[in-house]
């Protein structure tokens, strides 16, 4: 038997690095050196594959879920391996540890937001997308952003992740937050002068 | 009877003429063979000079032929390698010094990158193919010999670079100061034989262990980083994986 392990091209275009065809990195290592080597690279992977396919929502569940939107990525049918529930769950925490991911809702542990773009780095994309859409100085749901009706960086966004964003803006004095009939809006402002 | 000196009070003297006479012609002698074999020397260096400068390009360009070279270099007690400080005339003459630091901090830069996989133990093809890689030349130019030279000019640097030969013609480069024992050397023999896999199995069957010392070995392998753990084999249920036994494409 040889084993090579090479990177592999899904469907969808994404690449699967040469970890991926090594079977024990679907096992969870039992020494710390080898553990943070392999939870590193499951996290680069997710990440990386969360943006191809901009996917917000990781749940421990997913693991167990054949043919679901994770599937491609937790399992390994070519060498008939995949990961289990316990080991995404040490890898999710992980995440959220460094702040690569967020326990949502809060109090359990069993799904995450991915921050594959960190707040800041969407509160950027959100405030090029309302300049460049000529939404400067109108007021927009919430609602707005995330469904628009030209798809846009935006579309699907979740709600808390883009709270998290205008909180941003709202700190540098370039959004402001209002209170909307149906739920919540957002002013967009020109950026001050110096910014 | 004659004696050579005759006899006498005079034979001393004449012996010790004698002996005088042989002492200087054996000086003078043995001066004109120094003097000879100097003038040989200089001729044969420039003869060498010649050559080397001659097929520099060879030299530098083919495995086989800078091989030959090298090992005629060995067998006349000449080192090629003797770097530009101690032996400027052979680095200059060839580069050749250069091209093997050159070598050297290319395999320390494949084996520190892949330390992470690897835990500091990279197969002997492996690294020669990730020189390659890195050198942007074919698969044969860089030979096992020229990497076994290049760790060498690296020992004064005390990084504790080694060459294990782990049987059955693989060897294996250790990059990380570690002592391998005797049964992890058995280990990563069986490993490379089954494609990166060792399992507790393996080494009873093929090597005759007993369980219990399989066991414990392939567990300090596993803590050292050298291996790791795959808890769903389809054939063995649990399996180690050696991964510096693996081959990586990238």
């Amino acid at each position: 038997m040889s084993t090579t392990l090479a990177p592999y091209t899904l469907p969808s275009g994404f690449v699967l690095p040469s970890i991926h065809s090594g079977p024990p990195f679907f096992t969870q290592q039992p020494s710390p050196s080898s553990r943070k080597i392999a939870t590193d690279n499951w996290t680069r992977l997710i990440l990386s594959y969360a943006r191809h396919q901009k996917l917000f929502v990781l749940r421990t569940e997913d693991a167990d879920i054949p043919g679901g939107e994770w599937d491609d990525v937790l399992s390994n049918p070519r060498i008939n391996r995949k990961i289990r529930a316990p080991h995404l769950a040490a890898v999710i925490a992980h995440m959220v540890a460094t702040d690569q991911a967020v326990y949502d809702p809060p109090n359990q542990t069993s799904a995450v937001l991915l921050y594959w773009r960190t707040p800041e780095e969407w509160a950027q994309v959100l405030y090029d997308w309302a300049s460049s859409t000529g939404h400067l100085n109108t007021i927009m749901t919430f609602y707005e952003i995330v469904e628009p009706p030209v798809p846009s960086p935006l579309s699907d966004l979740p709600l808390p992740i883009l709270r998290k964003a205008i909180a941003v803006l709202a700190k540098s004095s370039r959004a402001q937050v209002i209170a909307v009939a149906d739920g919540e809006g957002v002013r967009f402002l020109t950026a001050p002068p110096g910014r | 009877m004659h004696r050579l000196g005759g006899v006498g009070i005079g034979a001393f003297d004449r012996q010790q003429q004698s002996k005088r006479g042989f002492a200087e012609l054996s000086t003078e002698l043995s001066q004109a063979q120094v003097e000879h074999l100097h003038l040989q020397l200089a001729q044969f260096r420039s003869a060498l000079a010649h050559f080397a400068s001659t097929n520099r390009d060879r030299i530098r360009q083919e495995p086989s032929f800078r091989h030959a070279f090298q090992q005629m270099c060995v067998s006349i007690g000449v080192d090629p390698l003797a770097g530009p400080r101690k032996g400027g005339w052979w680095a200059e003459m060839l580069n050749l010094g250069d091209w093997q630091y050159e070598l050297g901090v290319q395999i320390v830069d494949v084996c520190v990158s892949t330390r992470e996989r690897n835990g500091g133990l990279i197969e002997m093809t492996e690294l020669i193919r990730l020189v390659s890689k890195l050198r942007g030349v074919g698969g044969d130019v860089i030979t096992e010999d020229d990497v076994l030279r290049s760790i060498k000019t690296l020992k004064p640097l005390g990084a504790g670079y080694e060459v294990i030969d782990v049987g059955g013609g693989k060897k294996m480069v250790r990059s990380v100061p570690r002592e391998l024992d005797a049964d992890q050397a058995v280990m990563l023999a069986v490993a490379q034989e089954d494609g990166g896999r060792v399992t507790e199995q393996a080494l009873v069957v093929r090597r005759g262990w007993k369980q219990e010392r399989a066991r414990a070995a392939l567990d300090n392998m596993l803590r050292d980083g050298l291996c790791w753990l795959d808890e769903q084999d389809p054939e063995y249920g649990v399996s180690y994986w050696v991964l510096s036994a693996m081959r990586w494409d990238e």
